[in-house]
């Protein structure tokens, strides 16, 4: 069935399961990104993504047309994300560590030397990421890794535009932080990859 | 000595937009020209930039081939199960069951007697069995009720507006739920039934709403009564309940 957004929707109002498999589909993968960056493990992100479908089968009654069905489901995805952060507490410190634990490694043509110096990146970062709030962290999310632009993290966190704007300069500030150390230390050391 | 720094410098909080490209172009040229003039800016447009381009190392393993179908697979199961094609319009008078039901539950007296053995004397139920027997009978008629109930709440939620005369099949429907509703209501608290009867307690006022409600209802109405289903998750409470009311 090749349906757009919109016209999916309509039809899986009316009670079209076939047409919310169409959605679901199209969507799954970007929400499994979003969920995994929030909750840093697999098995959680897809408990996230089932959860969001769920609920936004639920909800699709109240989606207005006009809205933007993508941005409208990220802010699903969010809040299940940040229910399930809630609801495991003692695991959510853990969890951006993961994340980047399992990042690719920049290996190819580093010397020993700048493997050190990334992984030393890495551990700041993890930190830096670790200590964001969960909605600076969404905020952070959306903007960096999913695009979104201030408006629409705005609009899918349930925040005023100077909230939401401020929510990813703290996120930015506090990752900023973690890697000024590193970059006095590069001062006198062998550049990153990035500012060859 | 004269300052030759140019002048208005971008804030931090400026070229992390910069950096997201959520500038206006007048400004994004501004800043432009600027940081090809002013190391100091530059230093701190350098930082910015290296720390948003070393949060891009930190990637996602890519889901296995097939995910959407397990997705879809995990979904699909957990959705509502689709109803048949009967809407609220089709249903019967439902105080009348209730009544009955309540008469059953509260009338342990009309227990009927064994005359088969030639007349002997009538064998008294044990207490065990009567209350066996009340609570088949709630249980059977709540489910009814809750099951008609989301019907109405989905009919509610989906039909298009403007509703016109769908609304008074709705205030009819709505109007013999609040009866029947009650009845259930005071059977199940006097059953020990105390979650059932907060569930009827908790419906009880959008189904007065509805039917204490106009007979031609405007959008706003309507939006404001869909808002209050969603917001209660009355939808969701009810579909929960209606599948065993004996786990509730």
């Amino acid at each position: 069935m090749h349906l757009d957004d919109a016209a999916a929707v309509a039809r899986a109002k009316g009670g079209d399961e076939d047409a919310f498999r169409v959605l679901v589909e199209r969507h799954s993968r970007n929400i499994y990104r979003l969920a995994y960056r929030m909750t840093g493990r697999p098995e959680d992100a897809q408990d996230v993504v089932q959860d969001t479908f769920v609920r936004a089968y639920r909800q699709l009654a109240r989606f207005e047309a006009r809205s933007n069905f993508a941005t409208w489901l990220y802010r699903i995805g969010f809040n299940c994300a940040i229910d399930h952060l809630r609801a495991r507490p003692h695991r959510e410190t853990g969890e951006a560590h993961d994340v980047l634990d399992r990042r690719p490694q920049p290996n190819d043509g580093l010397s020993p030397d700048d493997l050190v110096f990334a992984g030393e990146i890495g551990d700041r970062l993890r930190n830096a990421l670790g200590d964001l709030s969960a909605q600076e962290r969404a905020a952070f999310l959306m903007r960096h890794y999913h695009g979104c632009t201030i408006e629409e993290i705005s609009g899918a966190l349930n925040l005023k535009t100077n909230a939401a704007k401020h929510a990813v300069f703290r996120a930015v500030r506090k990752m900023r932080v973690a890697l000024r150390a590193m970059h006095a230390v590069a001062d006198g050391a062998p550049k990153l990859k990035w500012e060859a | 000595m004269t300052d030759t720094r140019p002048q208005t410098h971008p804030g931090d909080d400026e070229l992390v937009l910069h950096f997201y490209g959520e500038l206006p172009a007048d400004e994004r040229a501004r800043i432009d020209a600027h940081l090809g003039a002013c190391a100091a800016c530059q230093a701190a447009w350098a930082e910015i930039r290296d720390t948003l381009r070393a949060a891009d190392a930190v990637d996602v393993p890519e889901p296995p081939d097939g995910f959407e179908r397990i997705v879809w697979a995990r979904v699909s199961a957990a959705l509502p199960p689709r109803r048949p094609l009967v809407t609220w319009r089709a249903l019967v008078p439902l105080s009348a069951v209730a009544a009955l039901v309540v008469a059953v539950v509260a009338g342990p007296r009309l227990w009927p007697t064994d005359r088969a053995a030639g007349g002997r004397a009538a064998v008294a139920p044990s207490a065990a069995d009567i209350r066996d027997a009340r609570e088949r009978a709630l249980f059977a008629a709540l489910g009814g009720h809750f099951e008609q109930t989301e019907l109405l709440l989905v009919e509610l939620m989906n039909t298009p507006e403007p509703m016109d005369d769908g609304f008074e099949f709705a205030r009819l429907a709505a109007s013999d739920l609040v009866a029947s509703g009650r009845l259930y209501r005071a059977t199940a608290e006097e059953t020990g039934h105390r979650v059932l009867a907060a569930m009827l307690e908790d419906l009880e006022p959008v189904l007065v709403e509805v039917a204490r409600g106009p007979e031609h209802v405007d959008r706003e109405t309507v939006r404001s009564l869909r808002a209050r289903i969603d917001d209660e998750d009355l939808l969701f409470k009810v579909r929960a309940v209606s599948t065993d009311p004996r786990d509730r």
